[in-house]
């Protein structure tokens, strides 16, 4: 497999680390009422498509930089590559 | 019978004649044979014995395809089973032997199976799993795994060495015929980086093998042209006697690359490497494989493909035979006739399934339309054919075509589905292909030679537009289109006698019927069942007549049966070449303390962890067991001082406005309030609640601390604190780098550590313990300016400290302080009584961080803090982990002092079977304490603290052993900790 | 006290060594000490590089030089870059500081790393057995640099030449990082 890093171009995906879906950034608020709940959810609770699937990557022999790919699980096509800080703080993550 | 069957012409070197050997007898061939056309040159018909049968086998083809001329190459650890004769080049002092046959090859003593193949039709083997029950084991087990498998291996180490590397062009191409270097030429014009790709150590595919002309030039000297320009071009690499094996994802495919099989010594190289190349786009000239026609003893040596018998004529000047039969289905097979008869060989008959007008044939030869060939006579190399009428012809050689099937395979590689075309009556690939891959030649079912170099220079034009290379000017190479009309025709249904579809794995037409019969309809079980296609040729030249007589007994078409996909390798690959250099030692890298070399030199026992090498214990001259070594450096640093490398522990480099809240959140206890100069142990939680790494963490500054981590898990604490940073707290200014490598760290533990240290740090830093208190840290300097680190941590338990300085000062740090220590009876110590140390103390290490327990079987419940936001902390607060029966981390002492304790034992209440039900917790760590003079032992067990002196079982079942131990505080030495805080 | 003064030894104690046109040399007495910018710093860390090095901030997989001292910026992730110049002794950082005062945070990494070099016409066709990055011109140019993974050991290579590139591989492993790049020569000559 090759990632298109945003920064660095194709690079061969044995550099990388995979970790799973990119849900893991939106962690909830641990003061939320509902938090243990929430937090079960967010852990423990995965959509498994199969068809396109935004995962989080980590560039370990490369950048470090985690990575947002958008990789469709049954052609393998990797149809979007975001640097993972970006969609966090796209996502409020930095307020 | 020196080369009785050489003929005229061809591409050899009648100047370099090579000899080799065949089952110990020495042949001559030249240079530009392979050993299948040397065997040939000599009249060599009999090669080999079928894997099941045992039945006469000979050379079938001329290439990477071969099902039956298997062989041993080479002799001792060199000895390698399965080669293909065919493509195994010829070099002086080649010795080969043929293989799975008992005493000679003429007379195998197991040819018996043969007679015995009514018992051994398709699916026999799965069948002697049913009946009699106990005769598996006993009878047919070993009765089948003696005399299956061809070759033998050598049954040593390979002595060979194999490599890897990688690649990169922006177009691959796969395969050096006609239309892989009409791609190749327009596409290197273009100025675009062009790798081409051949199996064959002669690149030109057919144009070798043929007589076809290409720009009025004959075809093989046009490749040769061809060849040499692209070889003068910096932006193409050509890479002969390379298979491209694999397509993967995103435009990388796999490649071997044989370098030195065709040397009589490899002189020290790699044989093979193992490319991977990634390319931007590919184009796919890989060519078609002729098929065979399933008839009555079809596989008899002398019987073979068409089109390989004119290339041994045409190419290696070597004749199969010297009075040649042909029988076809297609134009094709008509070219085999003409191509030998010019060169002299005598055609007794051409027989052609089709009912129509002959095509032109040489003189004398008997022409038969509209039959069939029935039967075949003749043990060891085919004497005569019968034919449907009952005419029997006399002939040495049997070339056989029917049709030619386009090489799809790589297309197949990501699932791609082949499309049948009637005019072919072959399947050609789909459309689905693996990305940037495109397919020209024969290979896209353009089975003529114009036709193939259109396609190929075409395809190769666009590719390299497409890319944004310039349009350079080159001209489409010219040739005639020959005929190559087919009509399907698979098997000679008039046969009684067996009919080959499979050779290699001895599977005929009466097998897929058979299979047929017992309810096998799918095409993917019909291969399981018959093992049709399953041998080391993957049934390159089998399957499409297995498919078709599938279809024949179901009455579908061939498309509507269905085709089997192919996945990588297109031909095998050695493990060797896979495992490229990893072998032995050289598996995985080592990493070393810059205390080993000194460590080494004290005669040290250094264990592995991780990719580290530690110092374990160091003997003393008269020491005679490890227990010896560990037990007095344990003593010692309890009653001295002693030193231990404790480089290897993670140390991470946390920095930033932000760095205090930052460790906040990713530790469970509170980092934010921690006073410049101090250093506080912290325990890492999971998300899920679980303890994942715990270690010490030192603010050295407002914004700067220093994290360790346990020597293994450094690499995942530092990836998940990333992880922290990037994805879940963008909004702190915190900066990590890992700071592992740049200190070299010892620990100074014992009574006399601060005296020892007093020698080393430079006069104006103050140790006292007032100055310096537990867990105190700073940046001092040592031995006249040298910058260190000072750290006043204890795994101990005793007065310690650890002390660090730039790593290329360690080795000169570890004799300084040994120096420094030898008025204090200053020990080294290695991680075994590290071990020893810290479960005497009730210390976690990592056979307590399981990754099965929470802070508070850890008995650290209460560091979990509740009033702010932590990896981990909110769902550590479920039910489930904080059950009043929840486990809880003690110390266990066997009853009887002189038992020693196992790790792994199970607890069960006294009185209590040891199931699993039983079960209530198990021994983490246990070590020999000199201390105490017992053995000593951590573990988990259920409501352990409320359980104080109660005894119970510590069940090892592996282990055969059931011990009684009483359960005590973890910490058997020194309660109060009064010792580190002296 | 002690009396004795600590000896900095390199990690292949200074290894040098040729084979045909390929030369292999230990680099020694050169710092490195990771920069790395400040949350929304990366102005005034600019400005700062400017000034006193006359050196750009380099984009992540490229380097830039100084065109006043021998200083070379290494881009090697998002925030974070080295800096990379001659020095023998162990105070690199404050070398850095001096000159970018407070507009970094710096990390000593001189310690950290083995520094190979490696020149001849034949260094790609050595490399391309264990470095999986494309090192054409076209690809990786003369100051390119990136980190990436060799032989299971995590690399920066930078190009310094059209065929000289520099290795960096961590320090406790460096004999099996030699060893790897000890095997490509051998596996091509």
């Amino acid at each position: 497999m090759i990632i298109n890093h945003p920064l660095l171009g194709p690079r061969d995906a044995s550099e990388f680390v995979y970790l799973g879906d990119a849900s893991l950034i939106d962690r909830p608020d641990w003061q939320h009422e509902n938090s243990q709940q929430e937090f079960h959810n967010y852990l423990y609770l995965r959509d498994n498509p199969a068809g396109e699937h935004r995962e989080l990557w980590f560039h370990e022999q490369g950048d470090r930089s985690w990575l947002v790919v958008t990789r469709n699980t049954l052609t393998h096509e990797i149809s979007k590559v975001e640097l993972a800080r970006d969609v966090a703080k796209e996502r409020g993550r930095d307020k | 019978m020196s080369q009785s069957h050489r003929i005229d012409g061809g591409q050899i070197d009648r100047s370099k004649t090579l000899s080799f050997f065949f089952n110990d007898q020495r042949l001559d061939g030249y240079a530009g044979d392979t050993l299948a056309s040397a065997l040939v040159a000599n009249g060599v018909k009999l090669v080999g014995r079928s894997f099941k049968y045992h039945r006469p086998r000979g050379i079938f083809s001329a290439g990477s395809e071969e099902p039956n001329a298997l062989v041993q190459l080479r002799r001792g650890t060199f000895q390698e089973p399965n080669t293909r004769a065919t493509v195994a080049e010829l070099f002086d002092g080649l010795y080969a032997t043929s293989q799975n046959h008992r005493g000679p090859l003429k007379h195998d003593l197991l040819a018996i199976n043969d007679f015995f193949s009514p018992f051994m039709s398709a699916g026999f083997y799965y069948k002697t799993f049913m009946w009699p029950k106990a005769f598996w084991e006993k009878i047919y087990e070993p009765i089948i795994r003696s005399s299956a498998g061809l070759g033998r291996l050598s049954g040593k180490a390979d002595p060979d060495i194999y490599d890897k590397g990688f690649l990169h062009c922006d177009v691959l191409i796969i395969g050096a015929g006609p239309a892989g270097l009409a791609a190749a030429l327009r596409a290197a014009r273009s100025g675009a980086r062009v790798i081409l790709a051949d199996e064959d150590f002669q690149p030109g595919g057919r144009l070798n093998t043929e007589t076809y002309s290409v720009d009025d030039t004959a075809g093989a000297d046009w490749a040769s042209t061809a060849i040499a320009e692209l070889s003068s071009m910096d932006n193409v690499r050509l890479l002969t006697r390379t298979t491209v094996y694999g397509a993967y994802d995103h435009g990388v495919y796999g490649a071997l690359e044989s370098r030195t099989d065709h040397l009589r010594d490899s002189g020290g190289k790699p044989r093979q490497i193992l490319w991977r190349i990634c390319s931007r786009r590919a184009i796919l000239c890989a060519g078609s494989t002729e098929r065979s026609i399933a008839f009555g003893n079809n596989d008899r040596p002398g019987i073979m493909m068409a089109g390989s018998v004119r290339a041994y004529a045409n190419r290696w000047a070597a004749t199969p035979g010297k009075r040649v039969a042909v029988f076809t289905n297609n134009d094709d097979g008509w070219r085999t006739a003409t191509d030998l008869a010019a060169h002299g060989v005598a055609i007794s008959a051409v027989i052609d399934t089709r009912d129509k007008q002959p095509l032109a044939a040489p003189s004398g030869a008997m022409i038969a339309m509209g039959s069939t060939v029935t039967d075949t006579k003749g043990r060891h190399g085919i004497r005569s054919i019968t034919l449907a009428n009952g005419q029997t012809i006399d002939c040495d050689c049997l070339a056989v075509s029917g049709g030619w099937n386009p090489n799809v395979h790589l297309t197949c590689h990501q699932r791609g589905r082949p499309q049948w075309r009637d005019d072919l009556a072959a399947f050609v690939p789909g459309g689905d292909l693996p990305t940037g891959m495109s397919v020209v030649g024969a290979a896209n079912g353009a089975l003529t030679l114009s036709a193939a170099l259109k396609q190929g220079h075409d395809e190769a034009g666009s590719v390299a537009a497409g890319l944004g290379f310039k349009k350079t000017k080159s001209a489409l190479p010219k040739a005639e289109d020959e005929a190559a009309e087919v009509a399907a025709f698979w098997h000679v249904g008039q046969s009684n006698a067996r009919a080959w579809i499979d050779q290699q794995n001895d599977v005929t037409v009466k097998d897929v019927k058979l299979s047929h019969q017992e309810g096998y309809r799918s095409v993917e079980h019909l291969k399981r069942y018959t093992t049709l296609g399953m041998a080391t040729d993957q049934g390159k030249t089998a399957n499409m007549l297995g498919l078709a007589v599938m279809a024949e007994c179901t009455g579908r078409s061939i498309p509507e049966t269905g085709t089997t996909i192919f996945r990588p390798p297109y031909s095998p690959v050695p493990i060797g070449a896979l495992a490229g250099r990893a072998r032995g030692k050289d598996f995985r890298p080592t990493r070393l303390s810059p205390s080993h070399e000194w460590a080494e030199n004290q005669g040290a026992t250094f264990v592995e962890t991780g990719q580290w090498l530690r110092a374990q214990w160091f003997p003393k001259p008269g020491e005679t067991n490890w227990r010896q070594s560990v037990d007095r450096e344990a003593l010692q640093v309890r009653s001295a001082v002693g030193i231990c490398d404790v480089t290897t522990l993670g140390k991470i480099d946390v920095q930033g406005r932000d760095a205090a809240e930052f460790l906040n959140k990713v530790y469970a206890n509170g980092f934010a309030k921690l006073a410049v100069g101090k250093t506080r142990y912290g325990l890492m939680l999971r998300e899920d609640g679980i303890a994942a790494d715990d270690g010490t963490t030192a603010r050295l500054s407002e914004t700067r601390f220093v994290m360790t981590t346990t020597t293994a898990n450094a690499v995942a604490i530092f990836r998940h604190l990333e992880f922290c940073r990037q994805c879940l707290w963008p909004g702190l200014d915190v900066h990590l780098i890992s700071a592992t490598e740049q200190w070299a760290q010892y620990a100074v533990a014992g009574p006399k550590s601060r005296d020892l240290l007093r020698k080393i740090v430079d006069a104006d830093i103050d140790i006292s313990n007032e100055a310096f208190p537990f867990m105190a840290c700073g940046e001092i300097t040592v031995c006249g300016g040298t910058p260190a680190r000072l750290f006043r941590i204890s795994f101990s338990g005793e007065l310690a400290y650890e002390i660090a300085v730039p790593t290329r000062y360690g080795d000169a740090m570890i004799k300084a302080l040994m120096k420094a220590g030898e008025e204090f009876d200053a020990i080294a110590y290695g991680t075994e009584a590290l071990g020893v140390l810290r479960i005497e103390k009730g210390h976690a290490a990592g056979n307590e961080l399981c990754g099965q327990t929470t802070a508070c079987d850890l008995g650290m419940g209460r560091m979990v803090s509740k009033k702010k936001d932590t990896i981990g902390s909110t769902l550590s607060e479920r039910v489930d982990l904080n059950r009043e029966d929840g486990l809880t981390l003690v110390g266990f002492a066997p009853v009887n002092r002189d038992d020693d304790l196992k790790a792994g034992a199970h607890f069960v209440t006294k009185g209590n079977a040891a199931t699993t039900q039983n079960d209530e917790g198990w021994m983490t760590s246990v070590a020999y304490s000199p201390s105490l003079g017992h053995s000593i032992g951590l573990g988990f067990i259920k409501r352990g603290h409320e359980r104080m002196g109660e005894i119970v079982q510590a069940a090892d079942l592996l282990r055969g052993m059931n011990t009684d131990v009483e359960i005590v505080s973890p910490h058997f030495f020194d309660p109060e900790g009064e010792r580190l805080r002296v | 006290m002690s009396d004795a003064t600590l000896k900095a030894r390199s990690p292949l104690d200074g290894y040098r060594q040729q084979f045909g046109t390929l030369e292999i040399v230990e680099l020694n007495g050169l710092a490195l000490v990771s920069v790395a910018t400040p949350l929304d710093g990366e102005e005034e860390l600019k400005k700062a590089m400017t000034t006193a090095h006359k050196a750009e901030l380099p984009a992540v997989g490229s380097s830039t030089q100084s065109s006043v001292d021998d200083t070379r910026f290494l881009g090697l992730q998002p925030g974070q870059m080295f800096a990379m110049f001659a020095h023998d002794g162990d105070r690199a950082v404050e070398f850095v500081a001096k000159k970018l005062g407070e507009t970094g945070y710096y990390t000593d990494q001189s310690d950290s790393w083995v520094i190979l070099q490696l020149s001849g016409a034949d260094v790609r066709t050595a490399l391309e057995r264990i470095c999986a990055i494309d090192l054409q011109d076209s690809a990786f140019p003369v100051g390119a640099v990136t980190r990436t993974v060799m032989e299971h050991l995590g690399t920066i290579i930078m190009r310094t030449g059209h065929d000289t590139f520099v290795l960096l591989s961590a320090r406790s492993s460096a004999k099996s990082f030699l060893h790897a790049v000890l095997t490509s020569v051998n596996n091509i000559q």
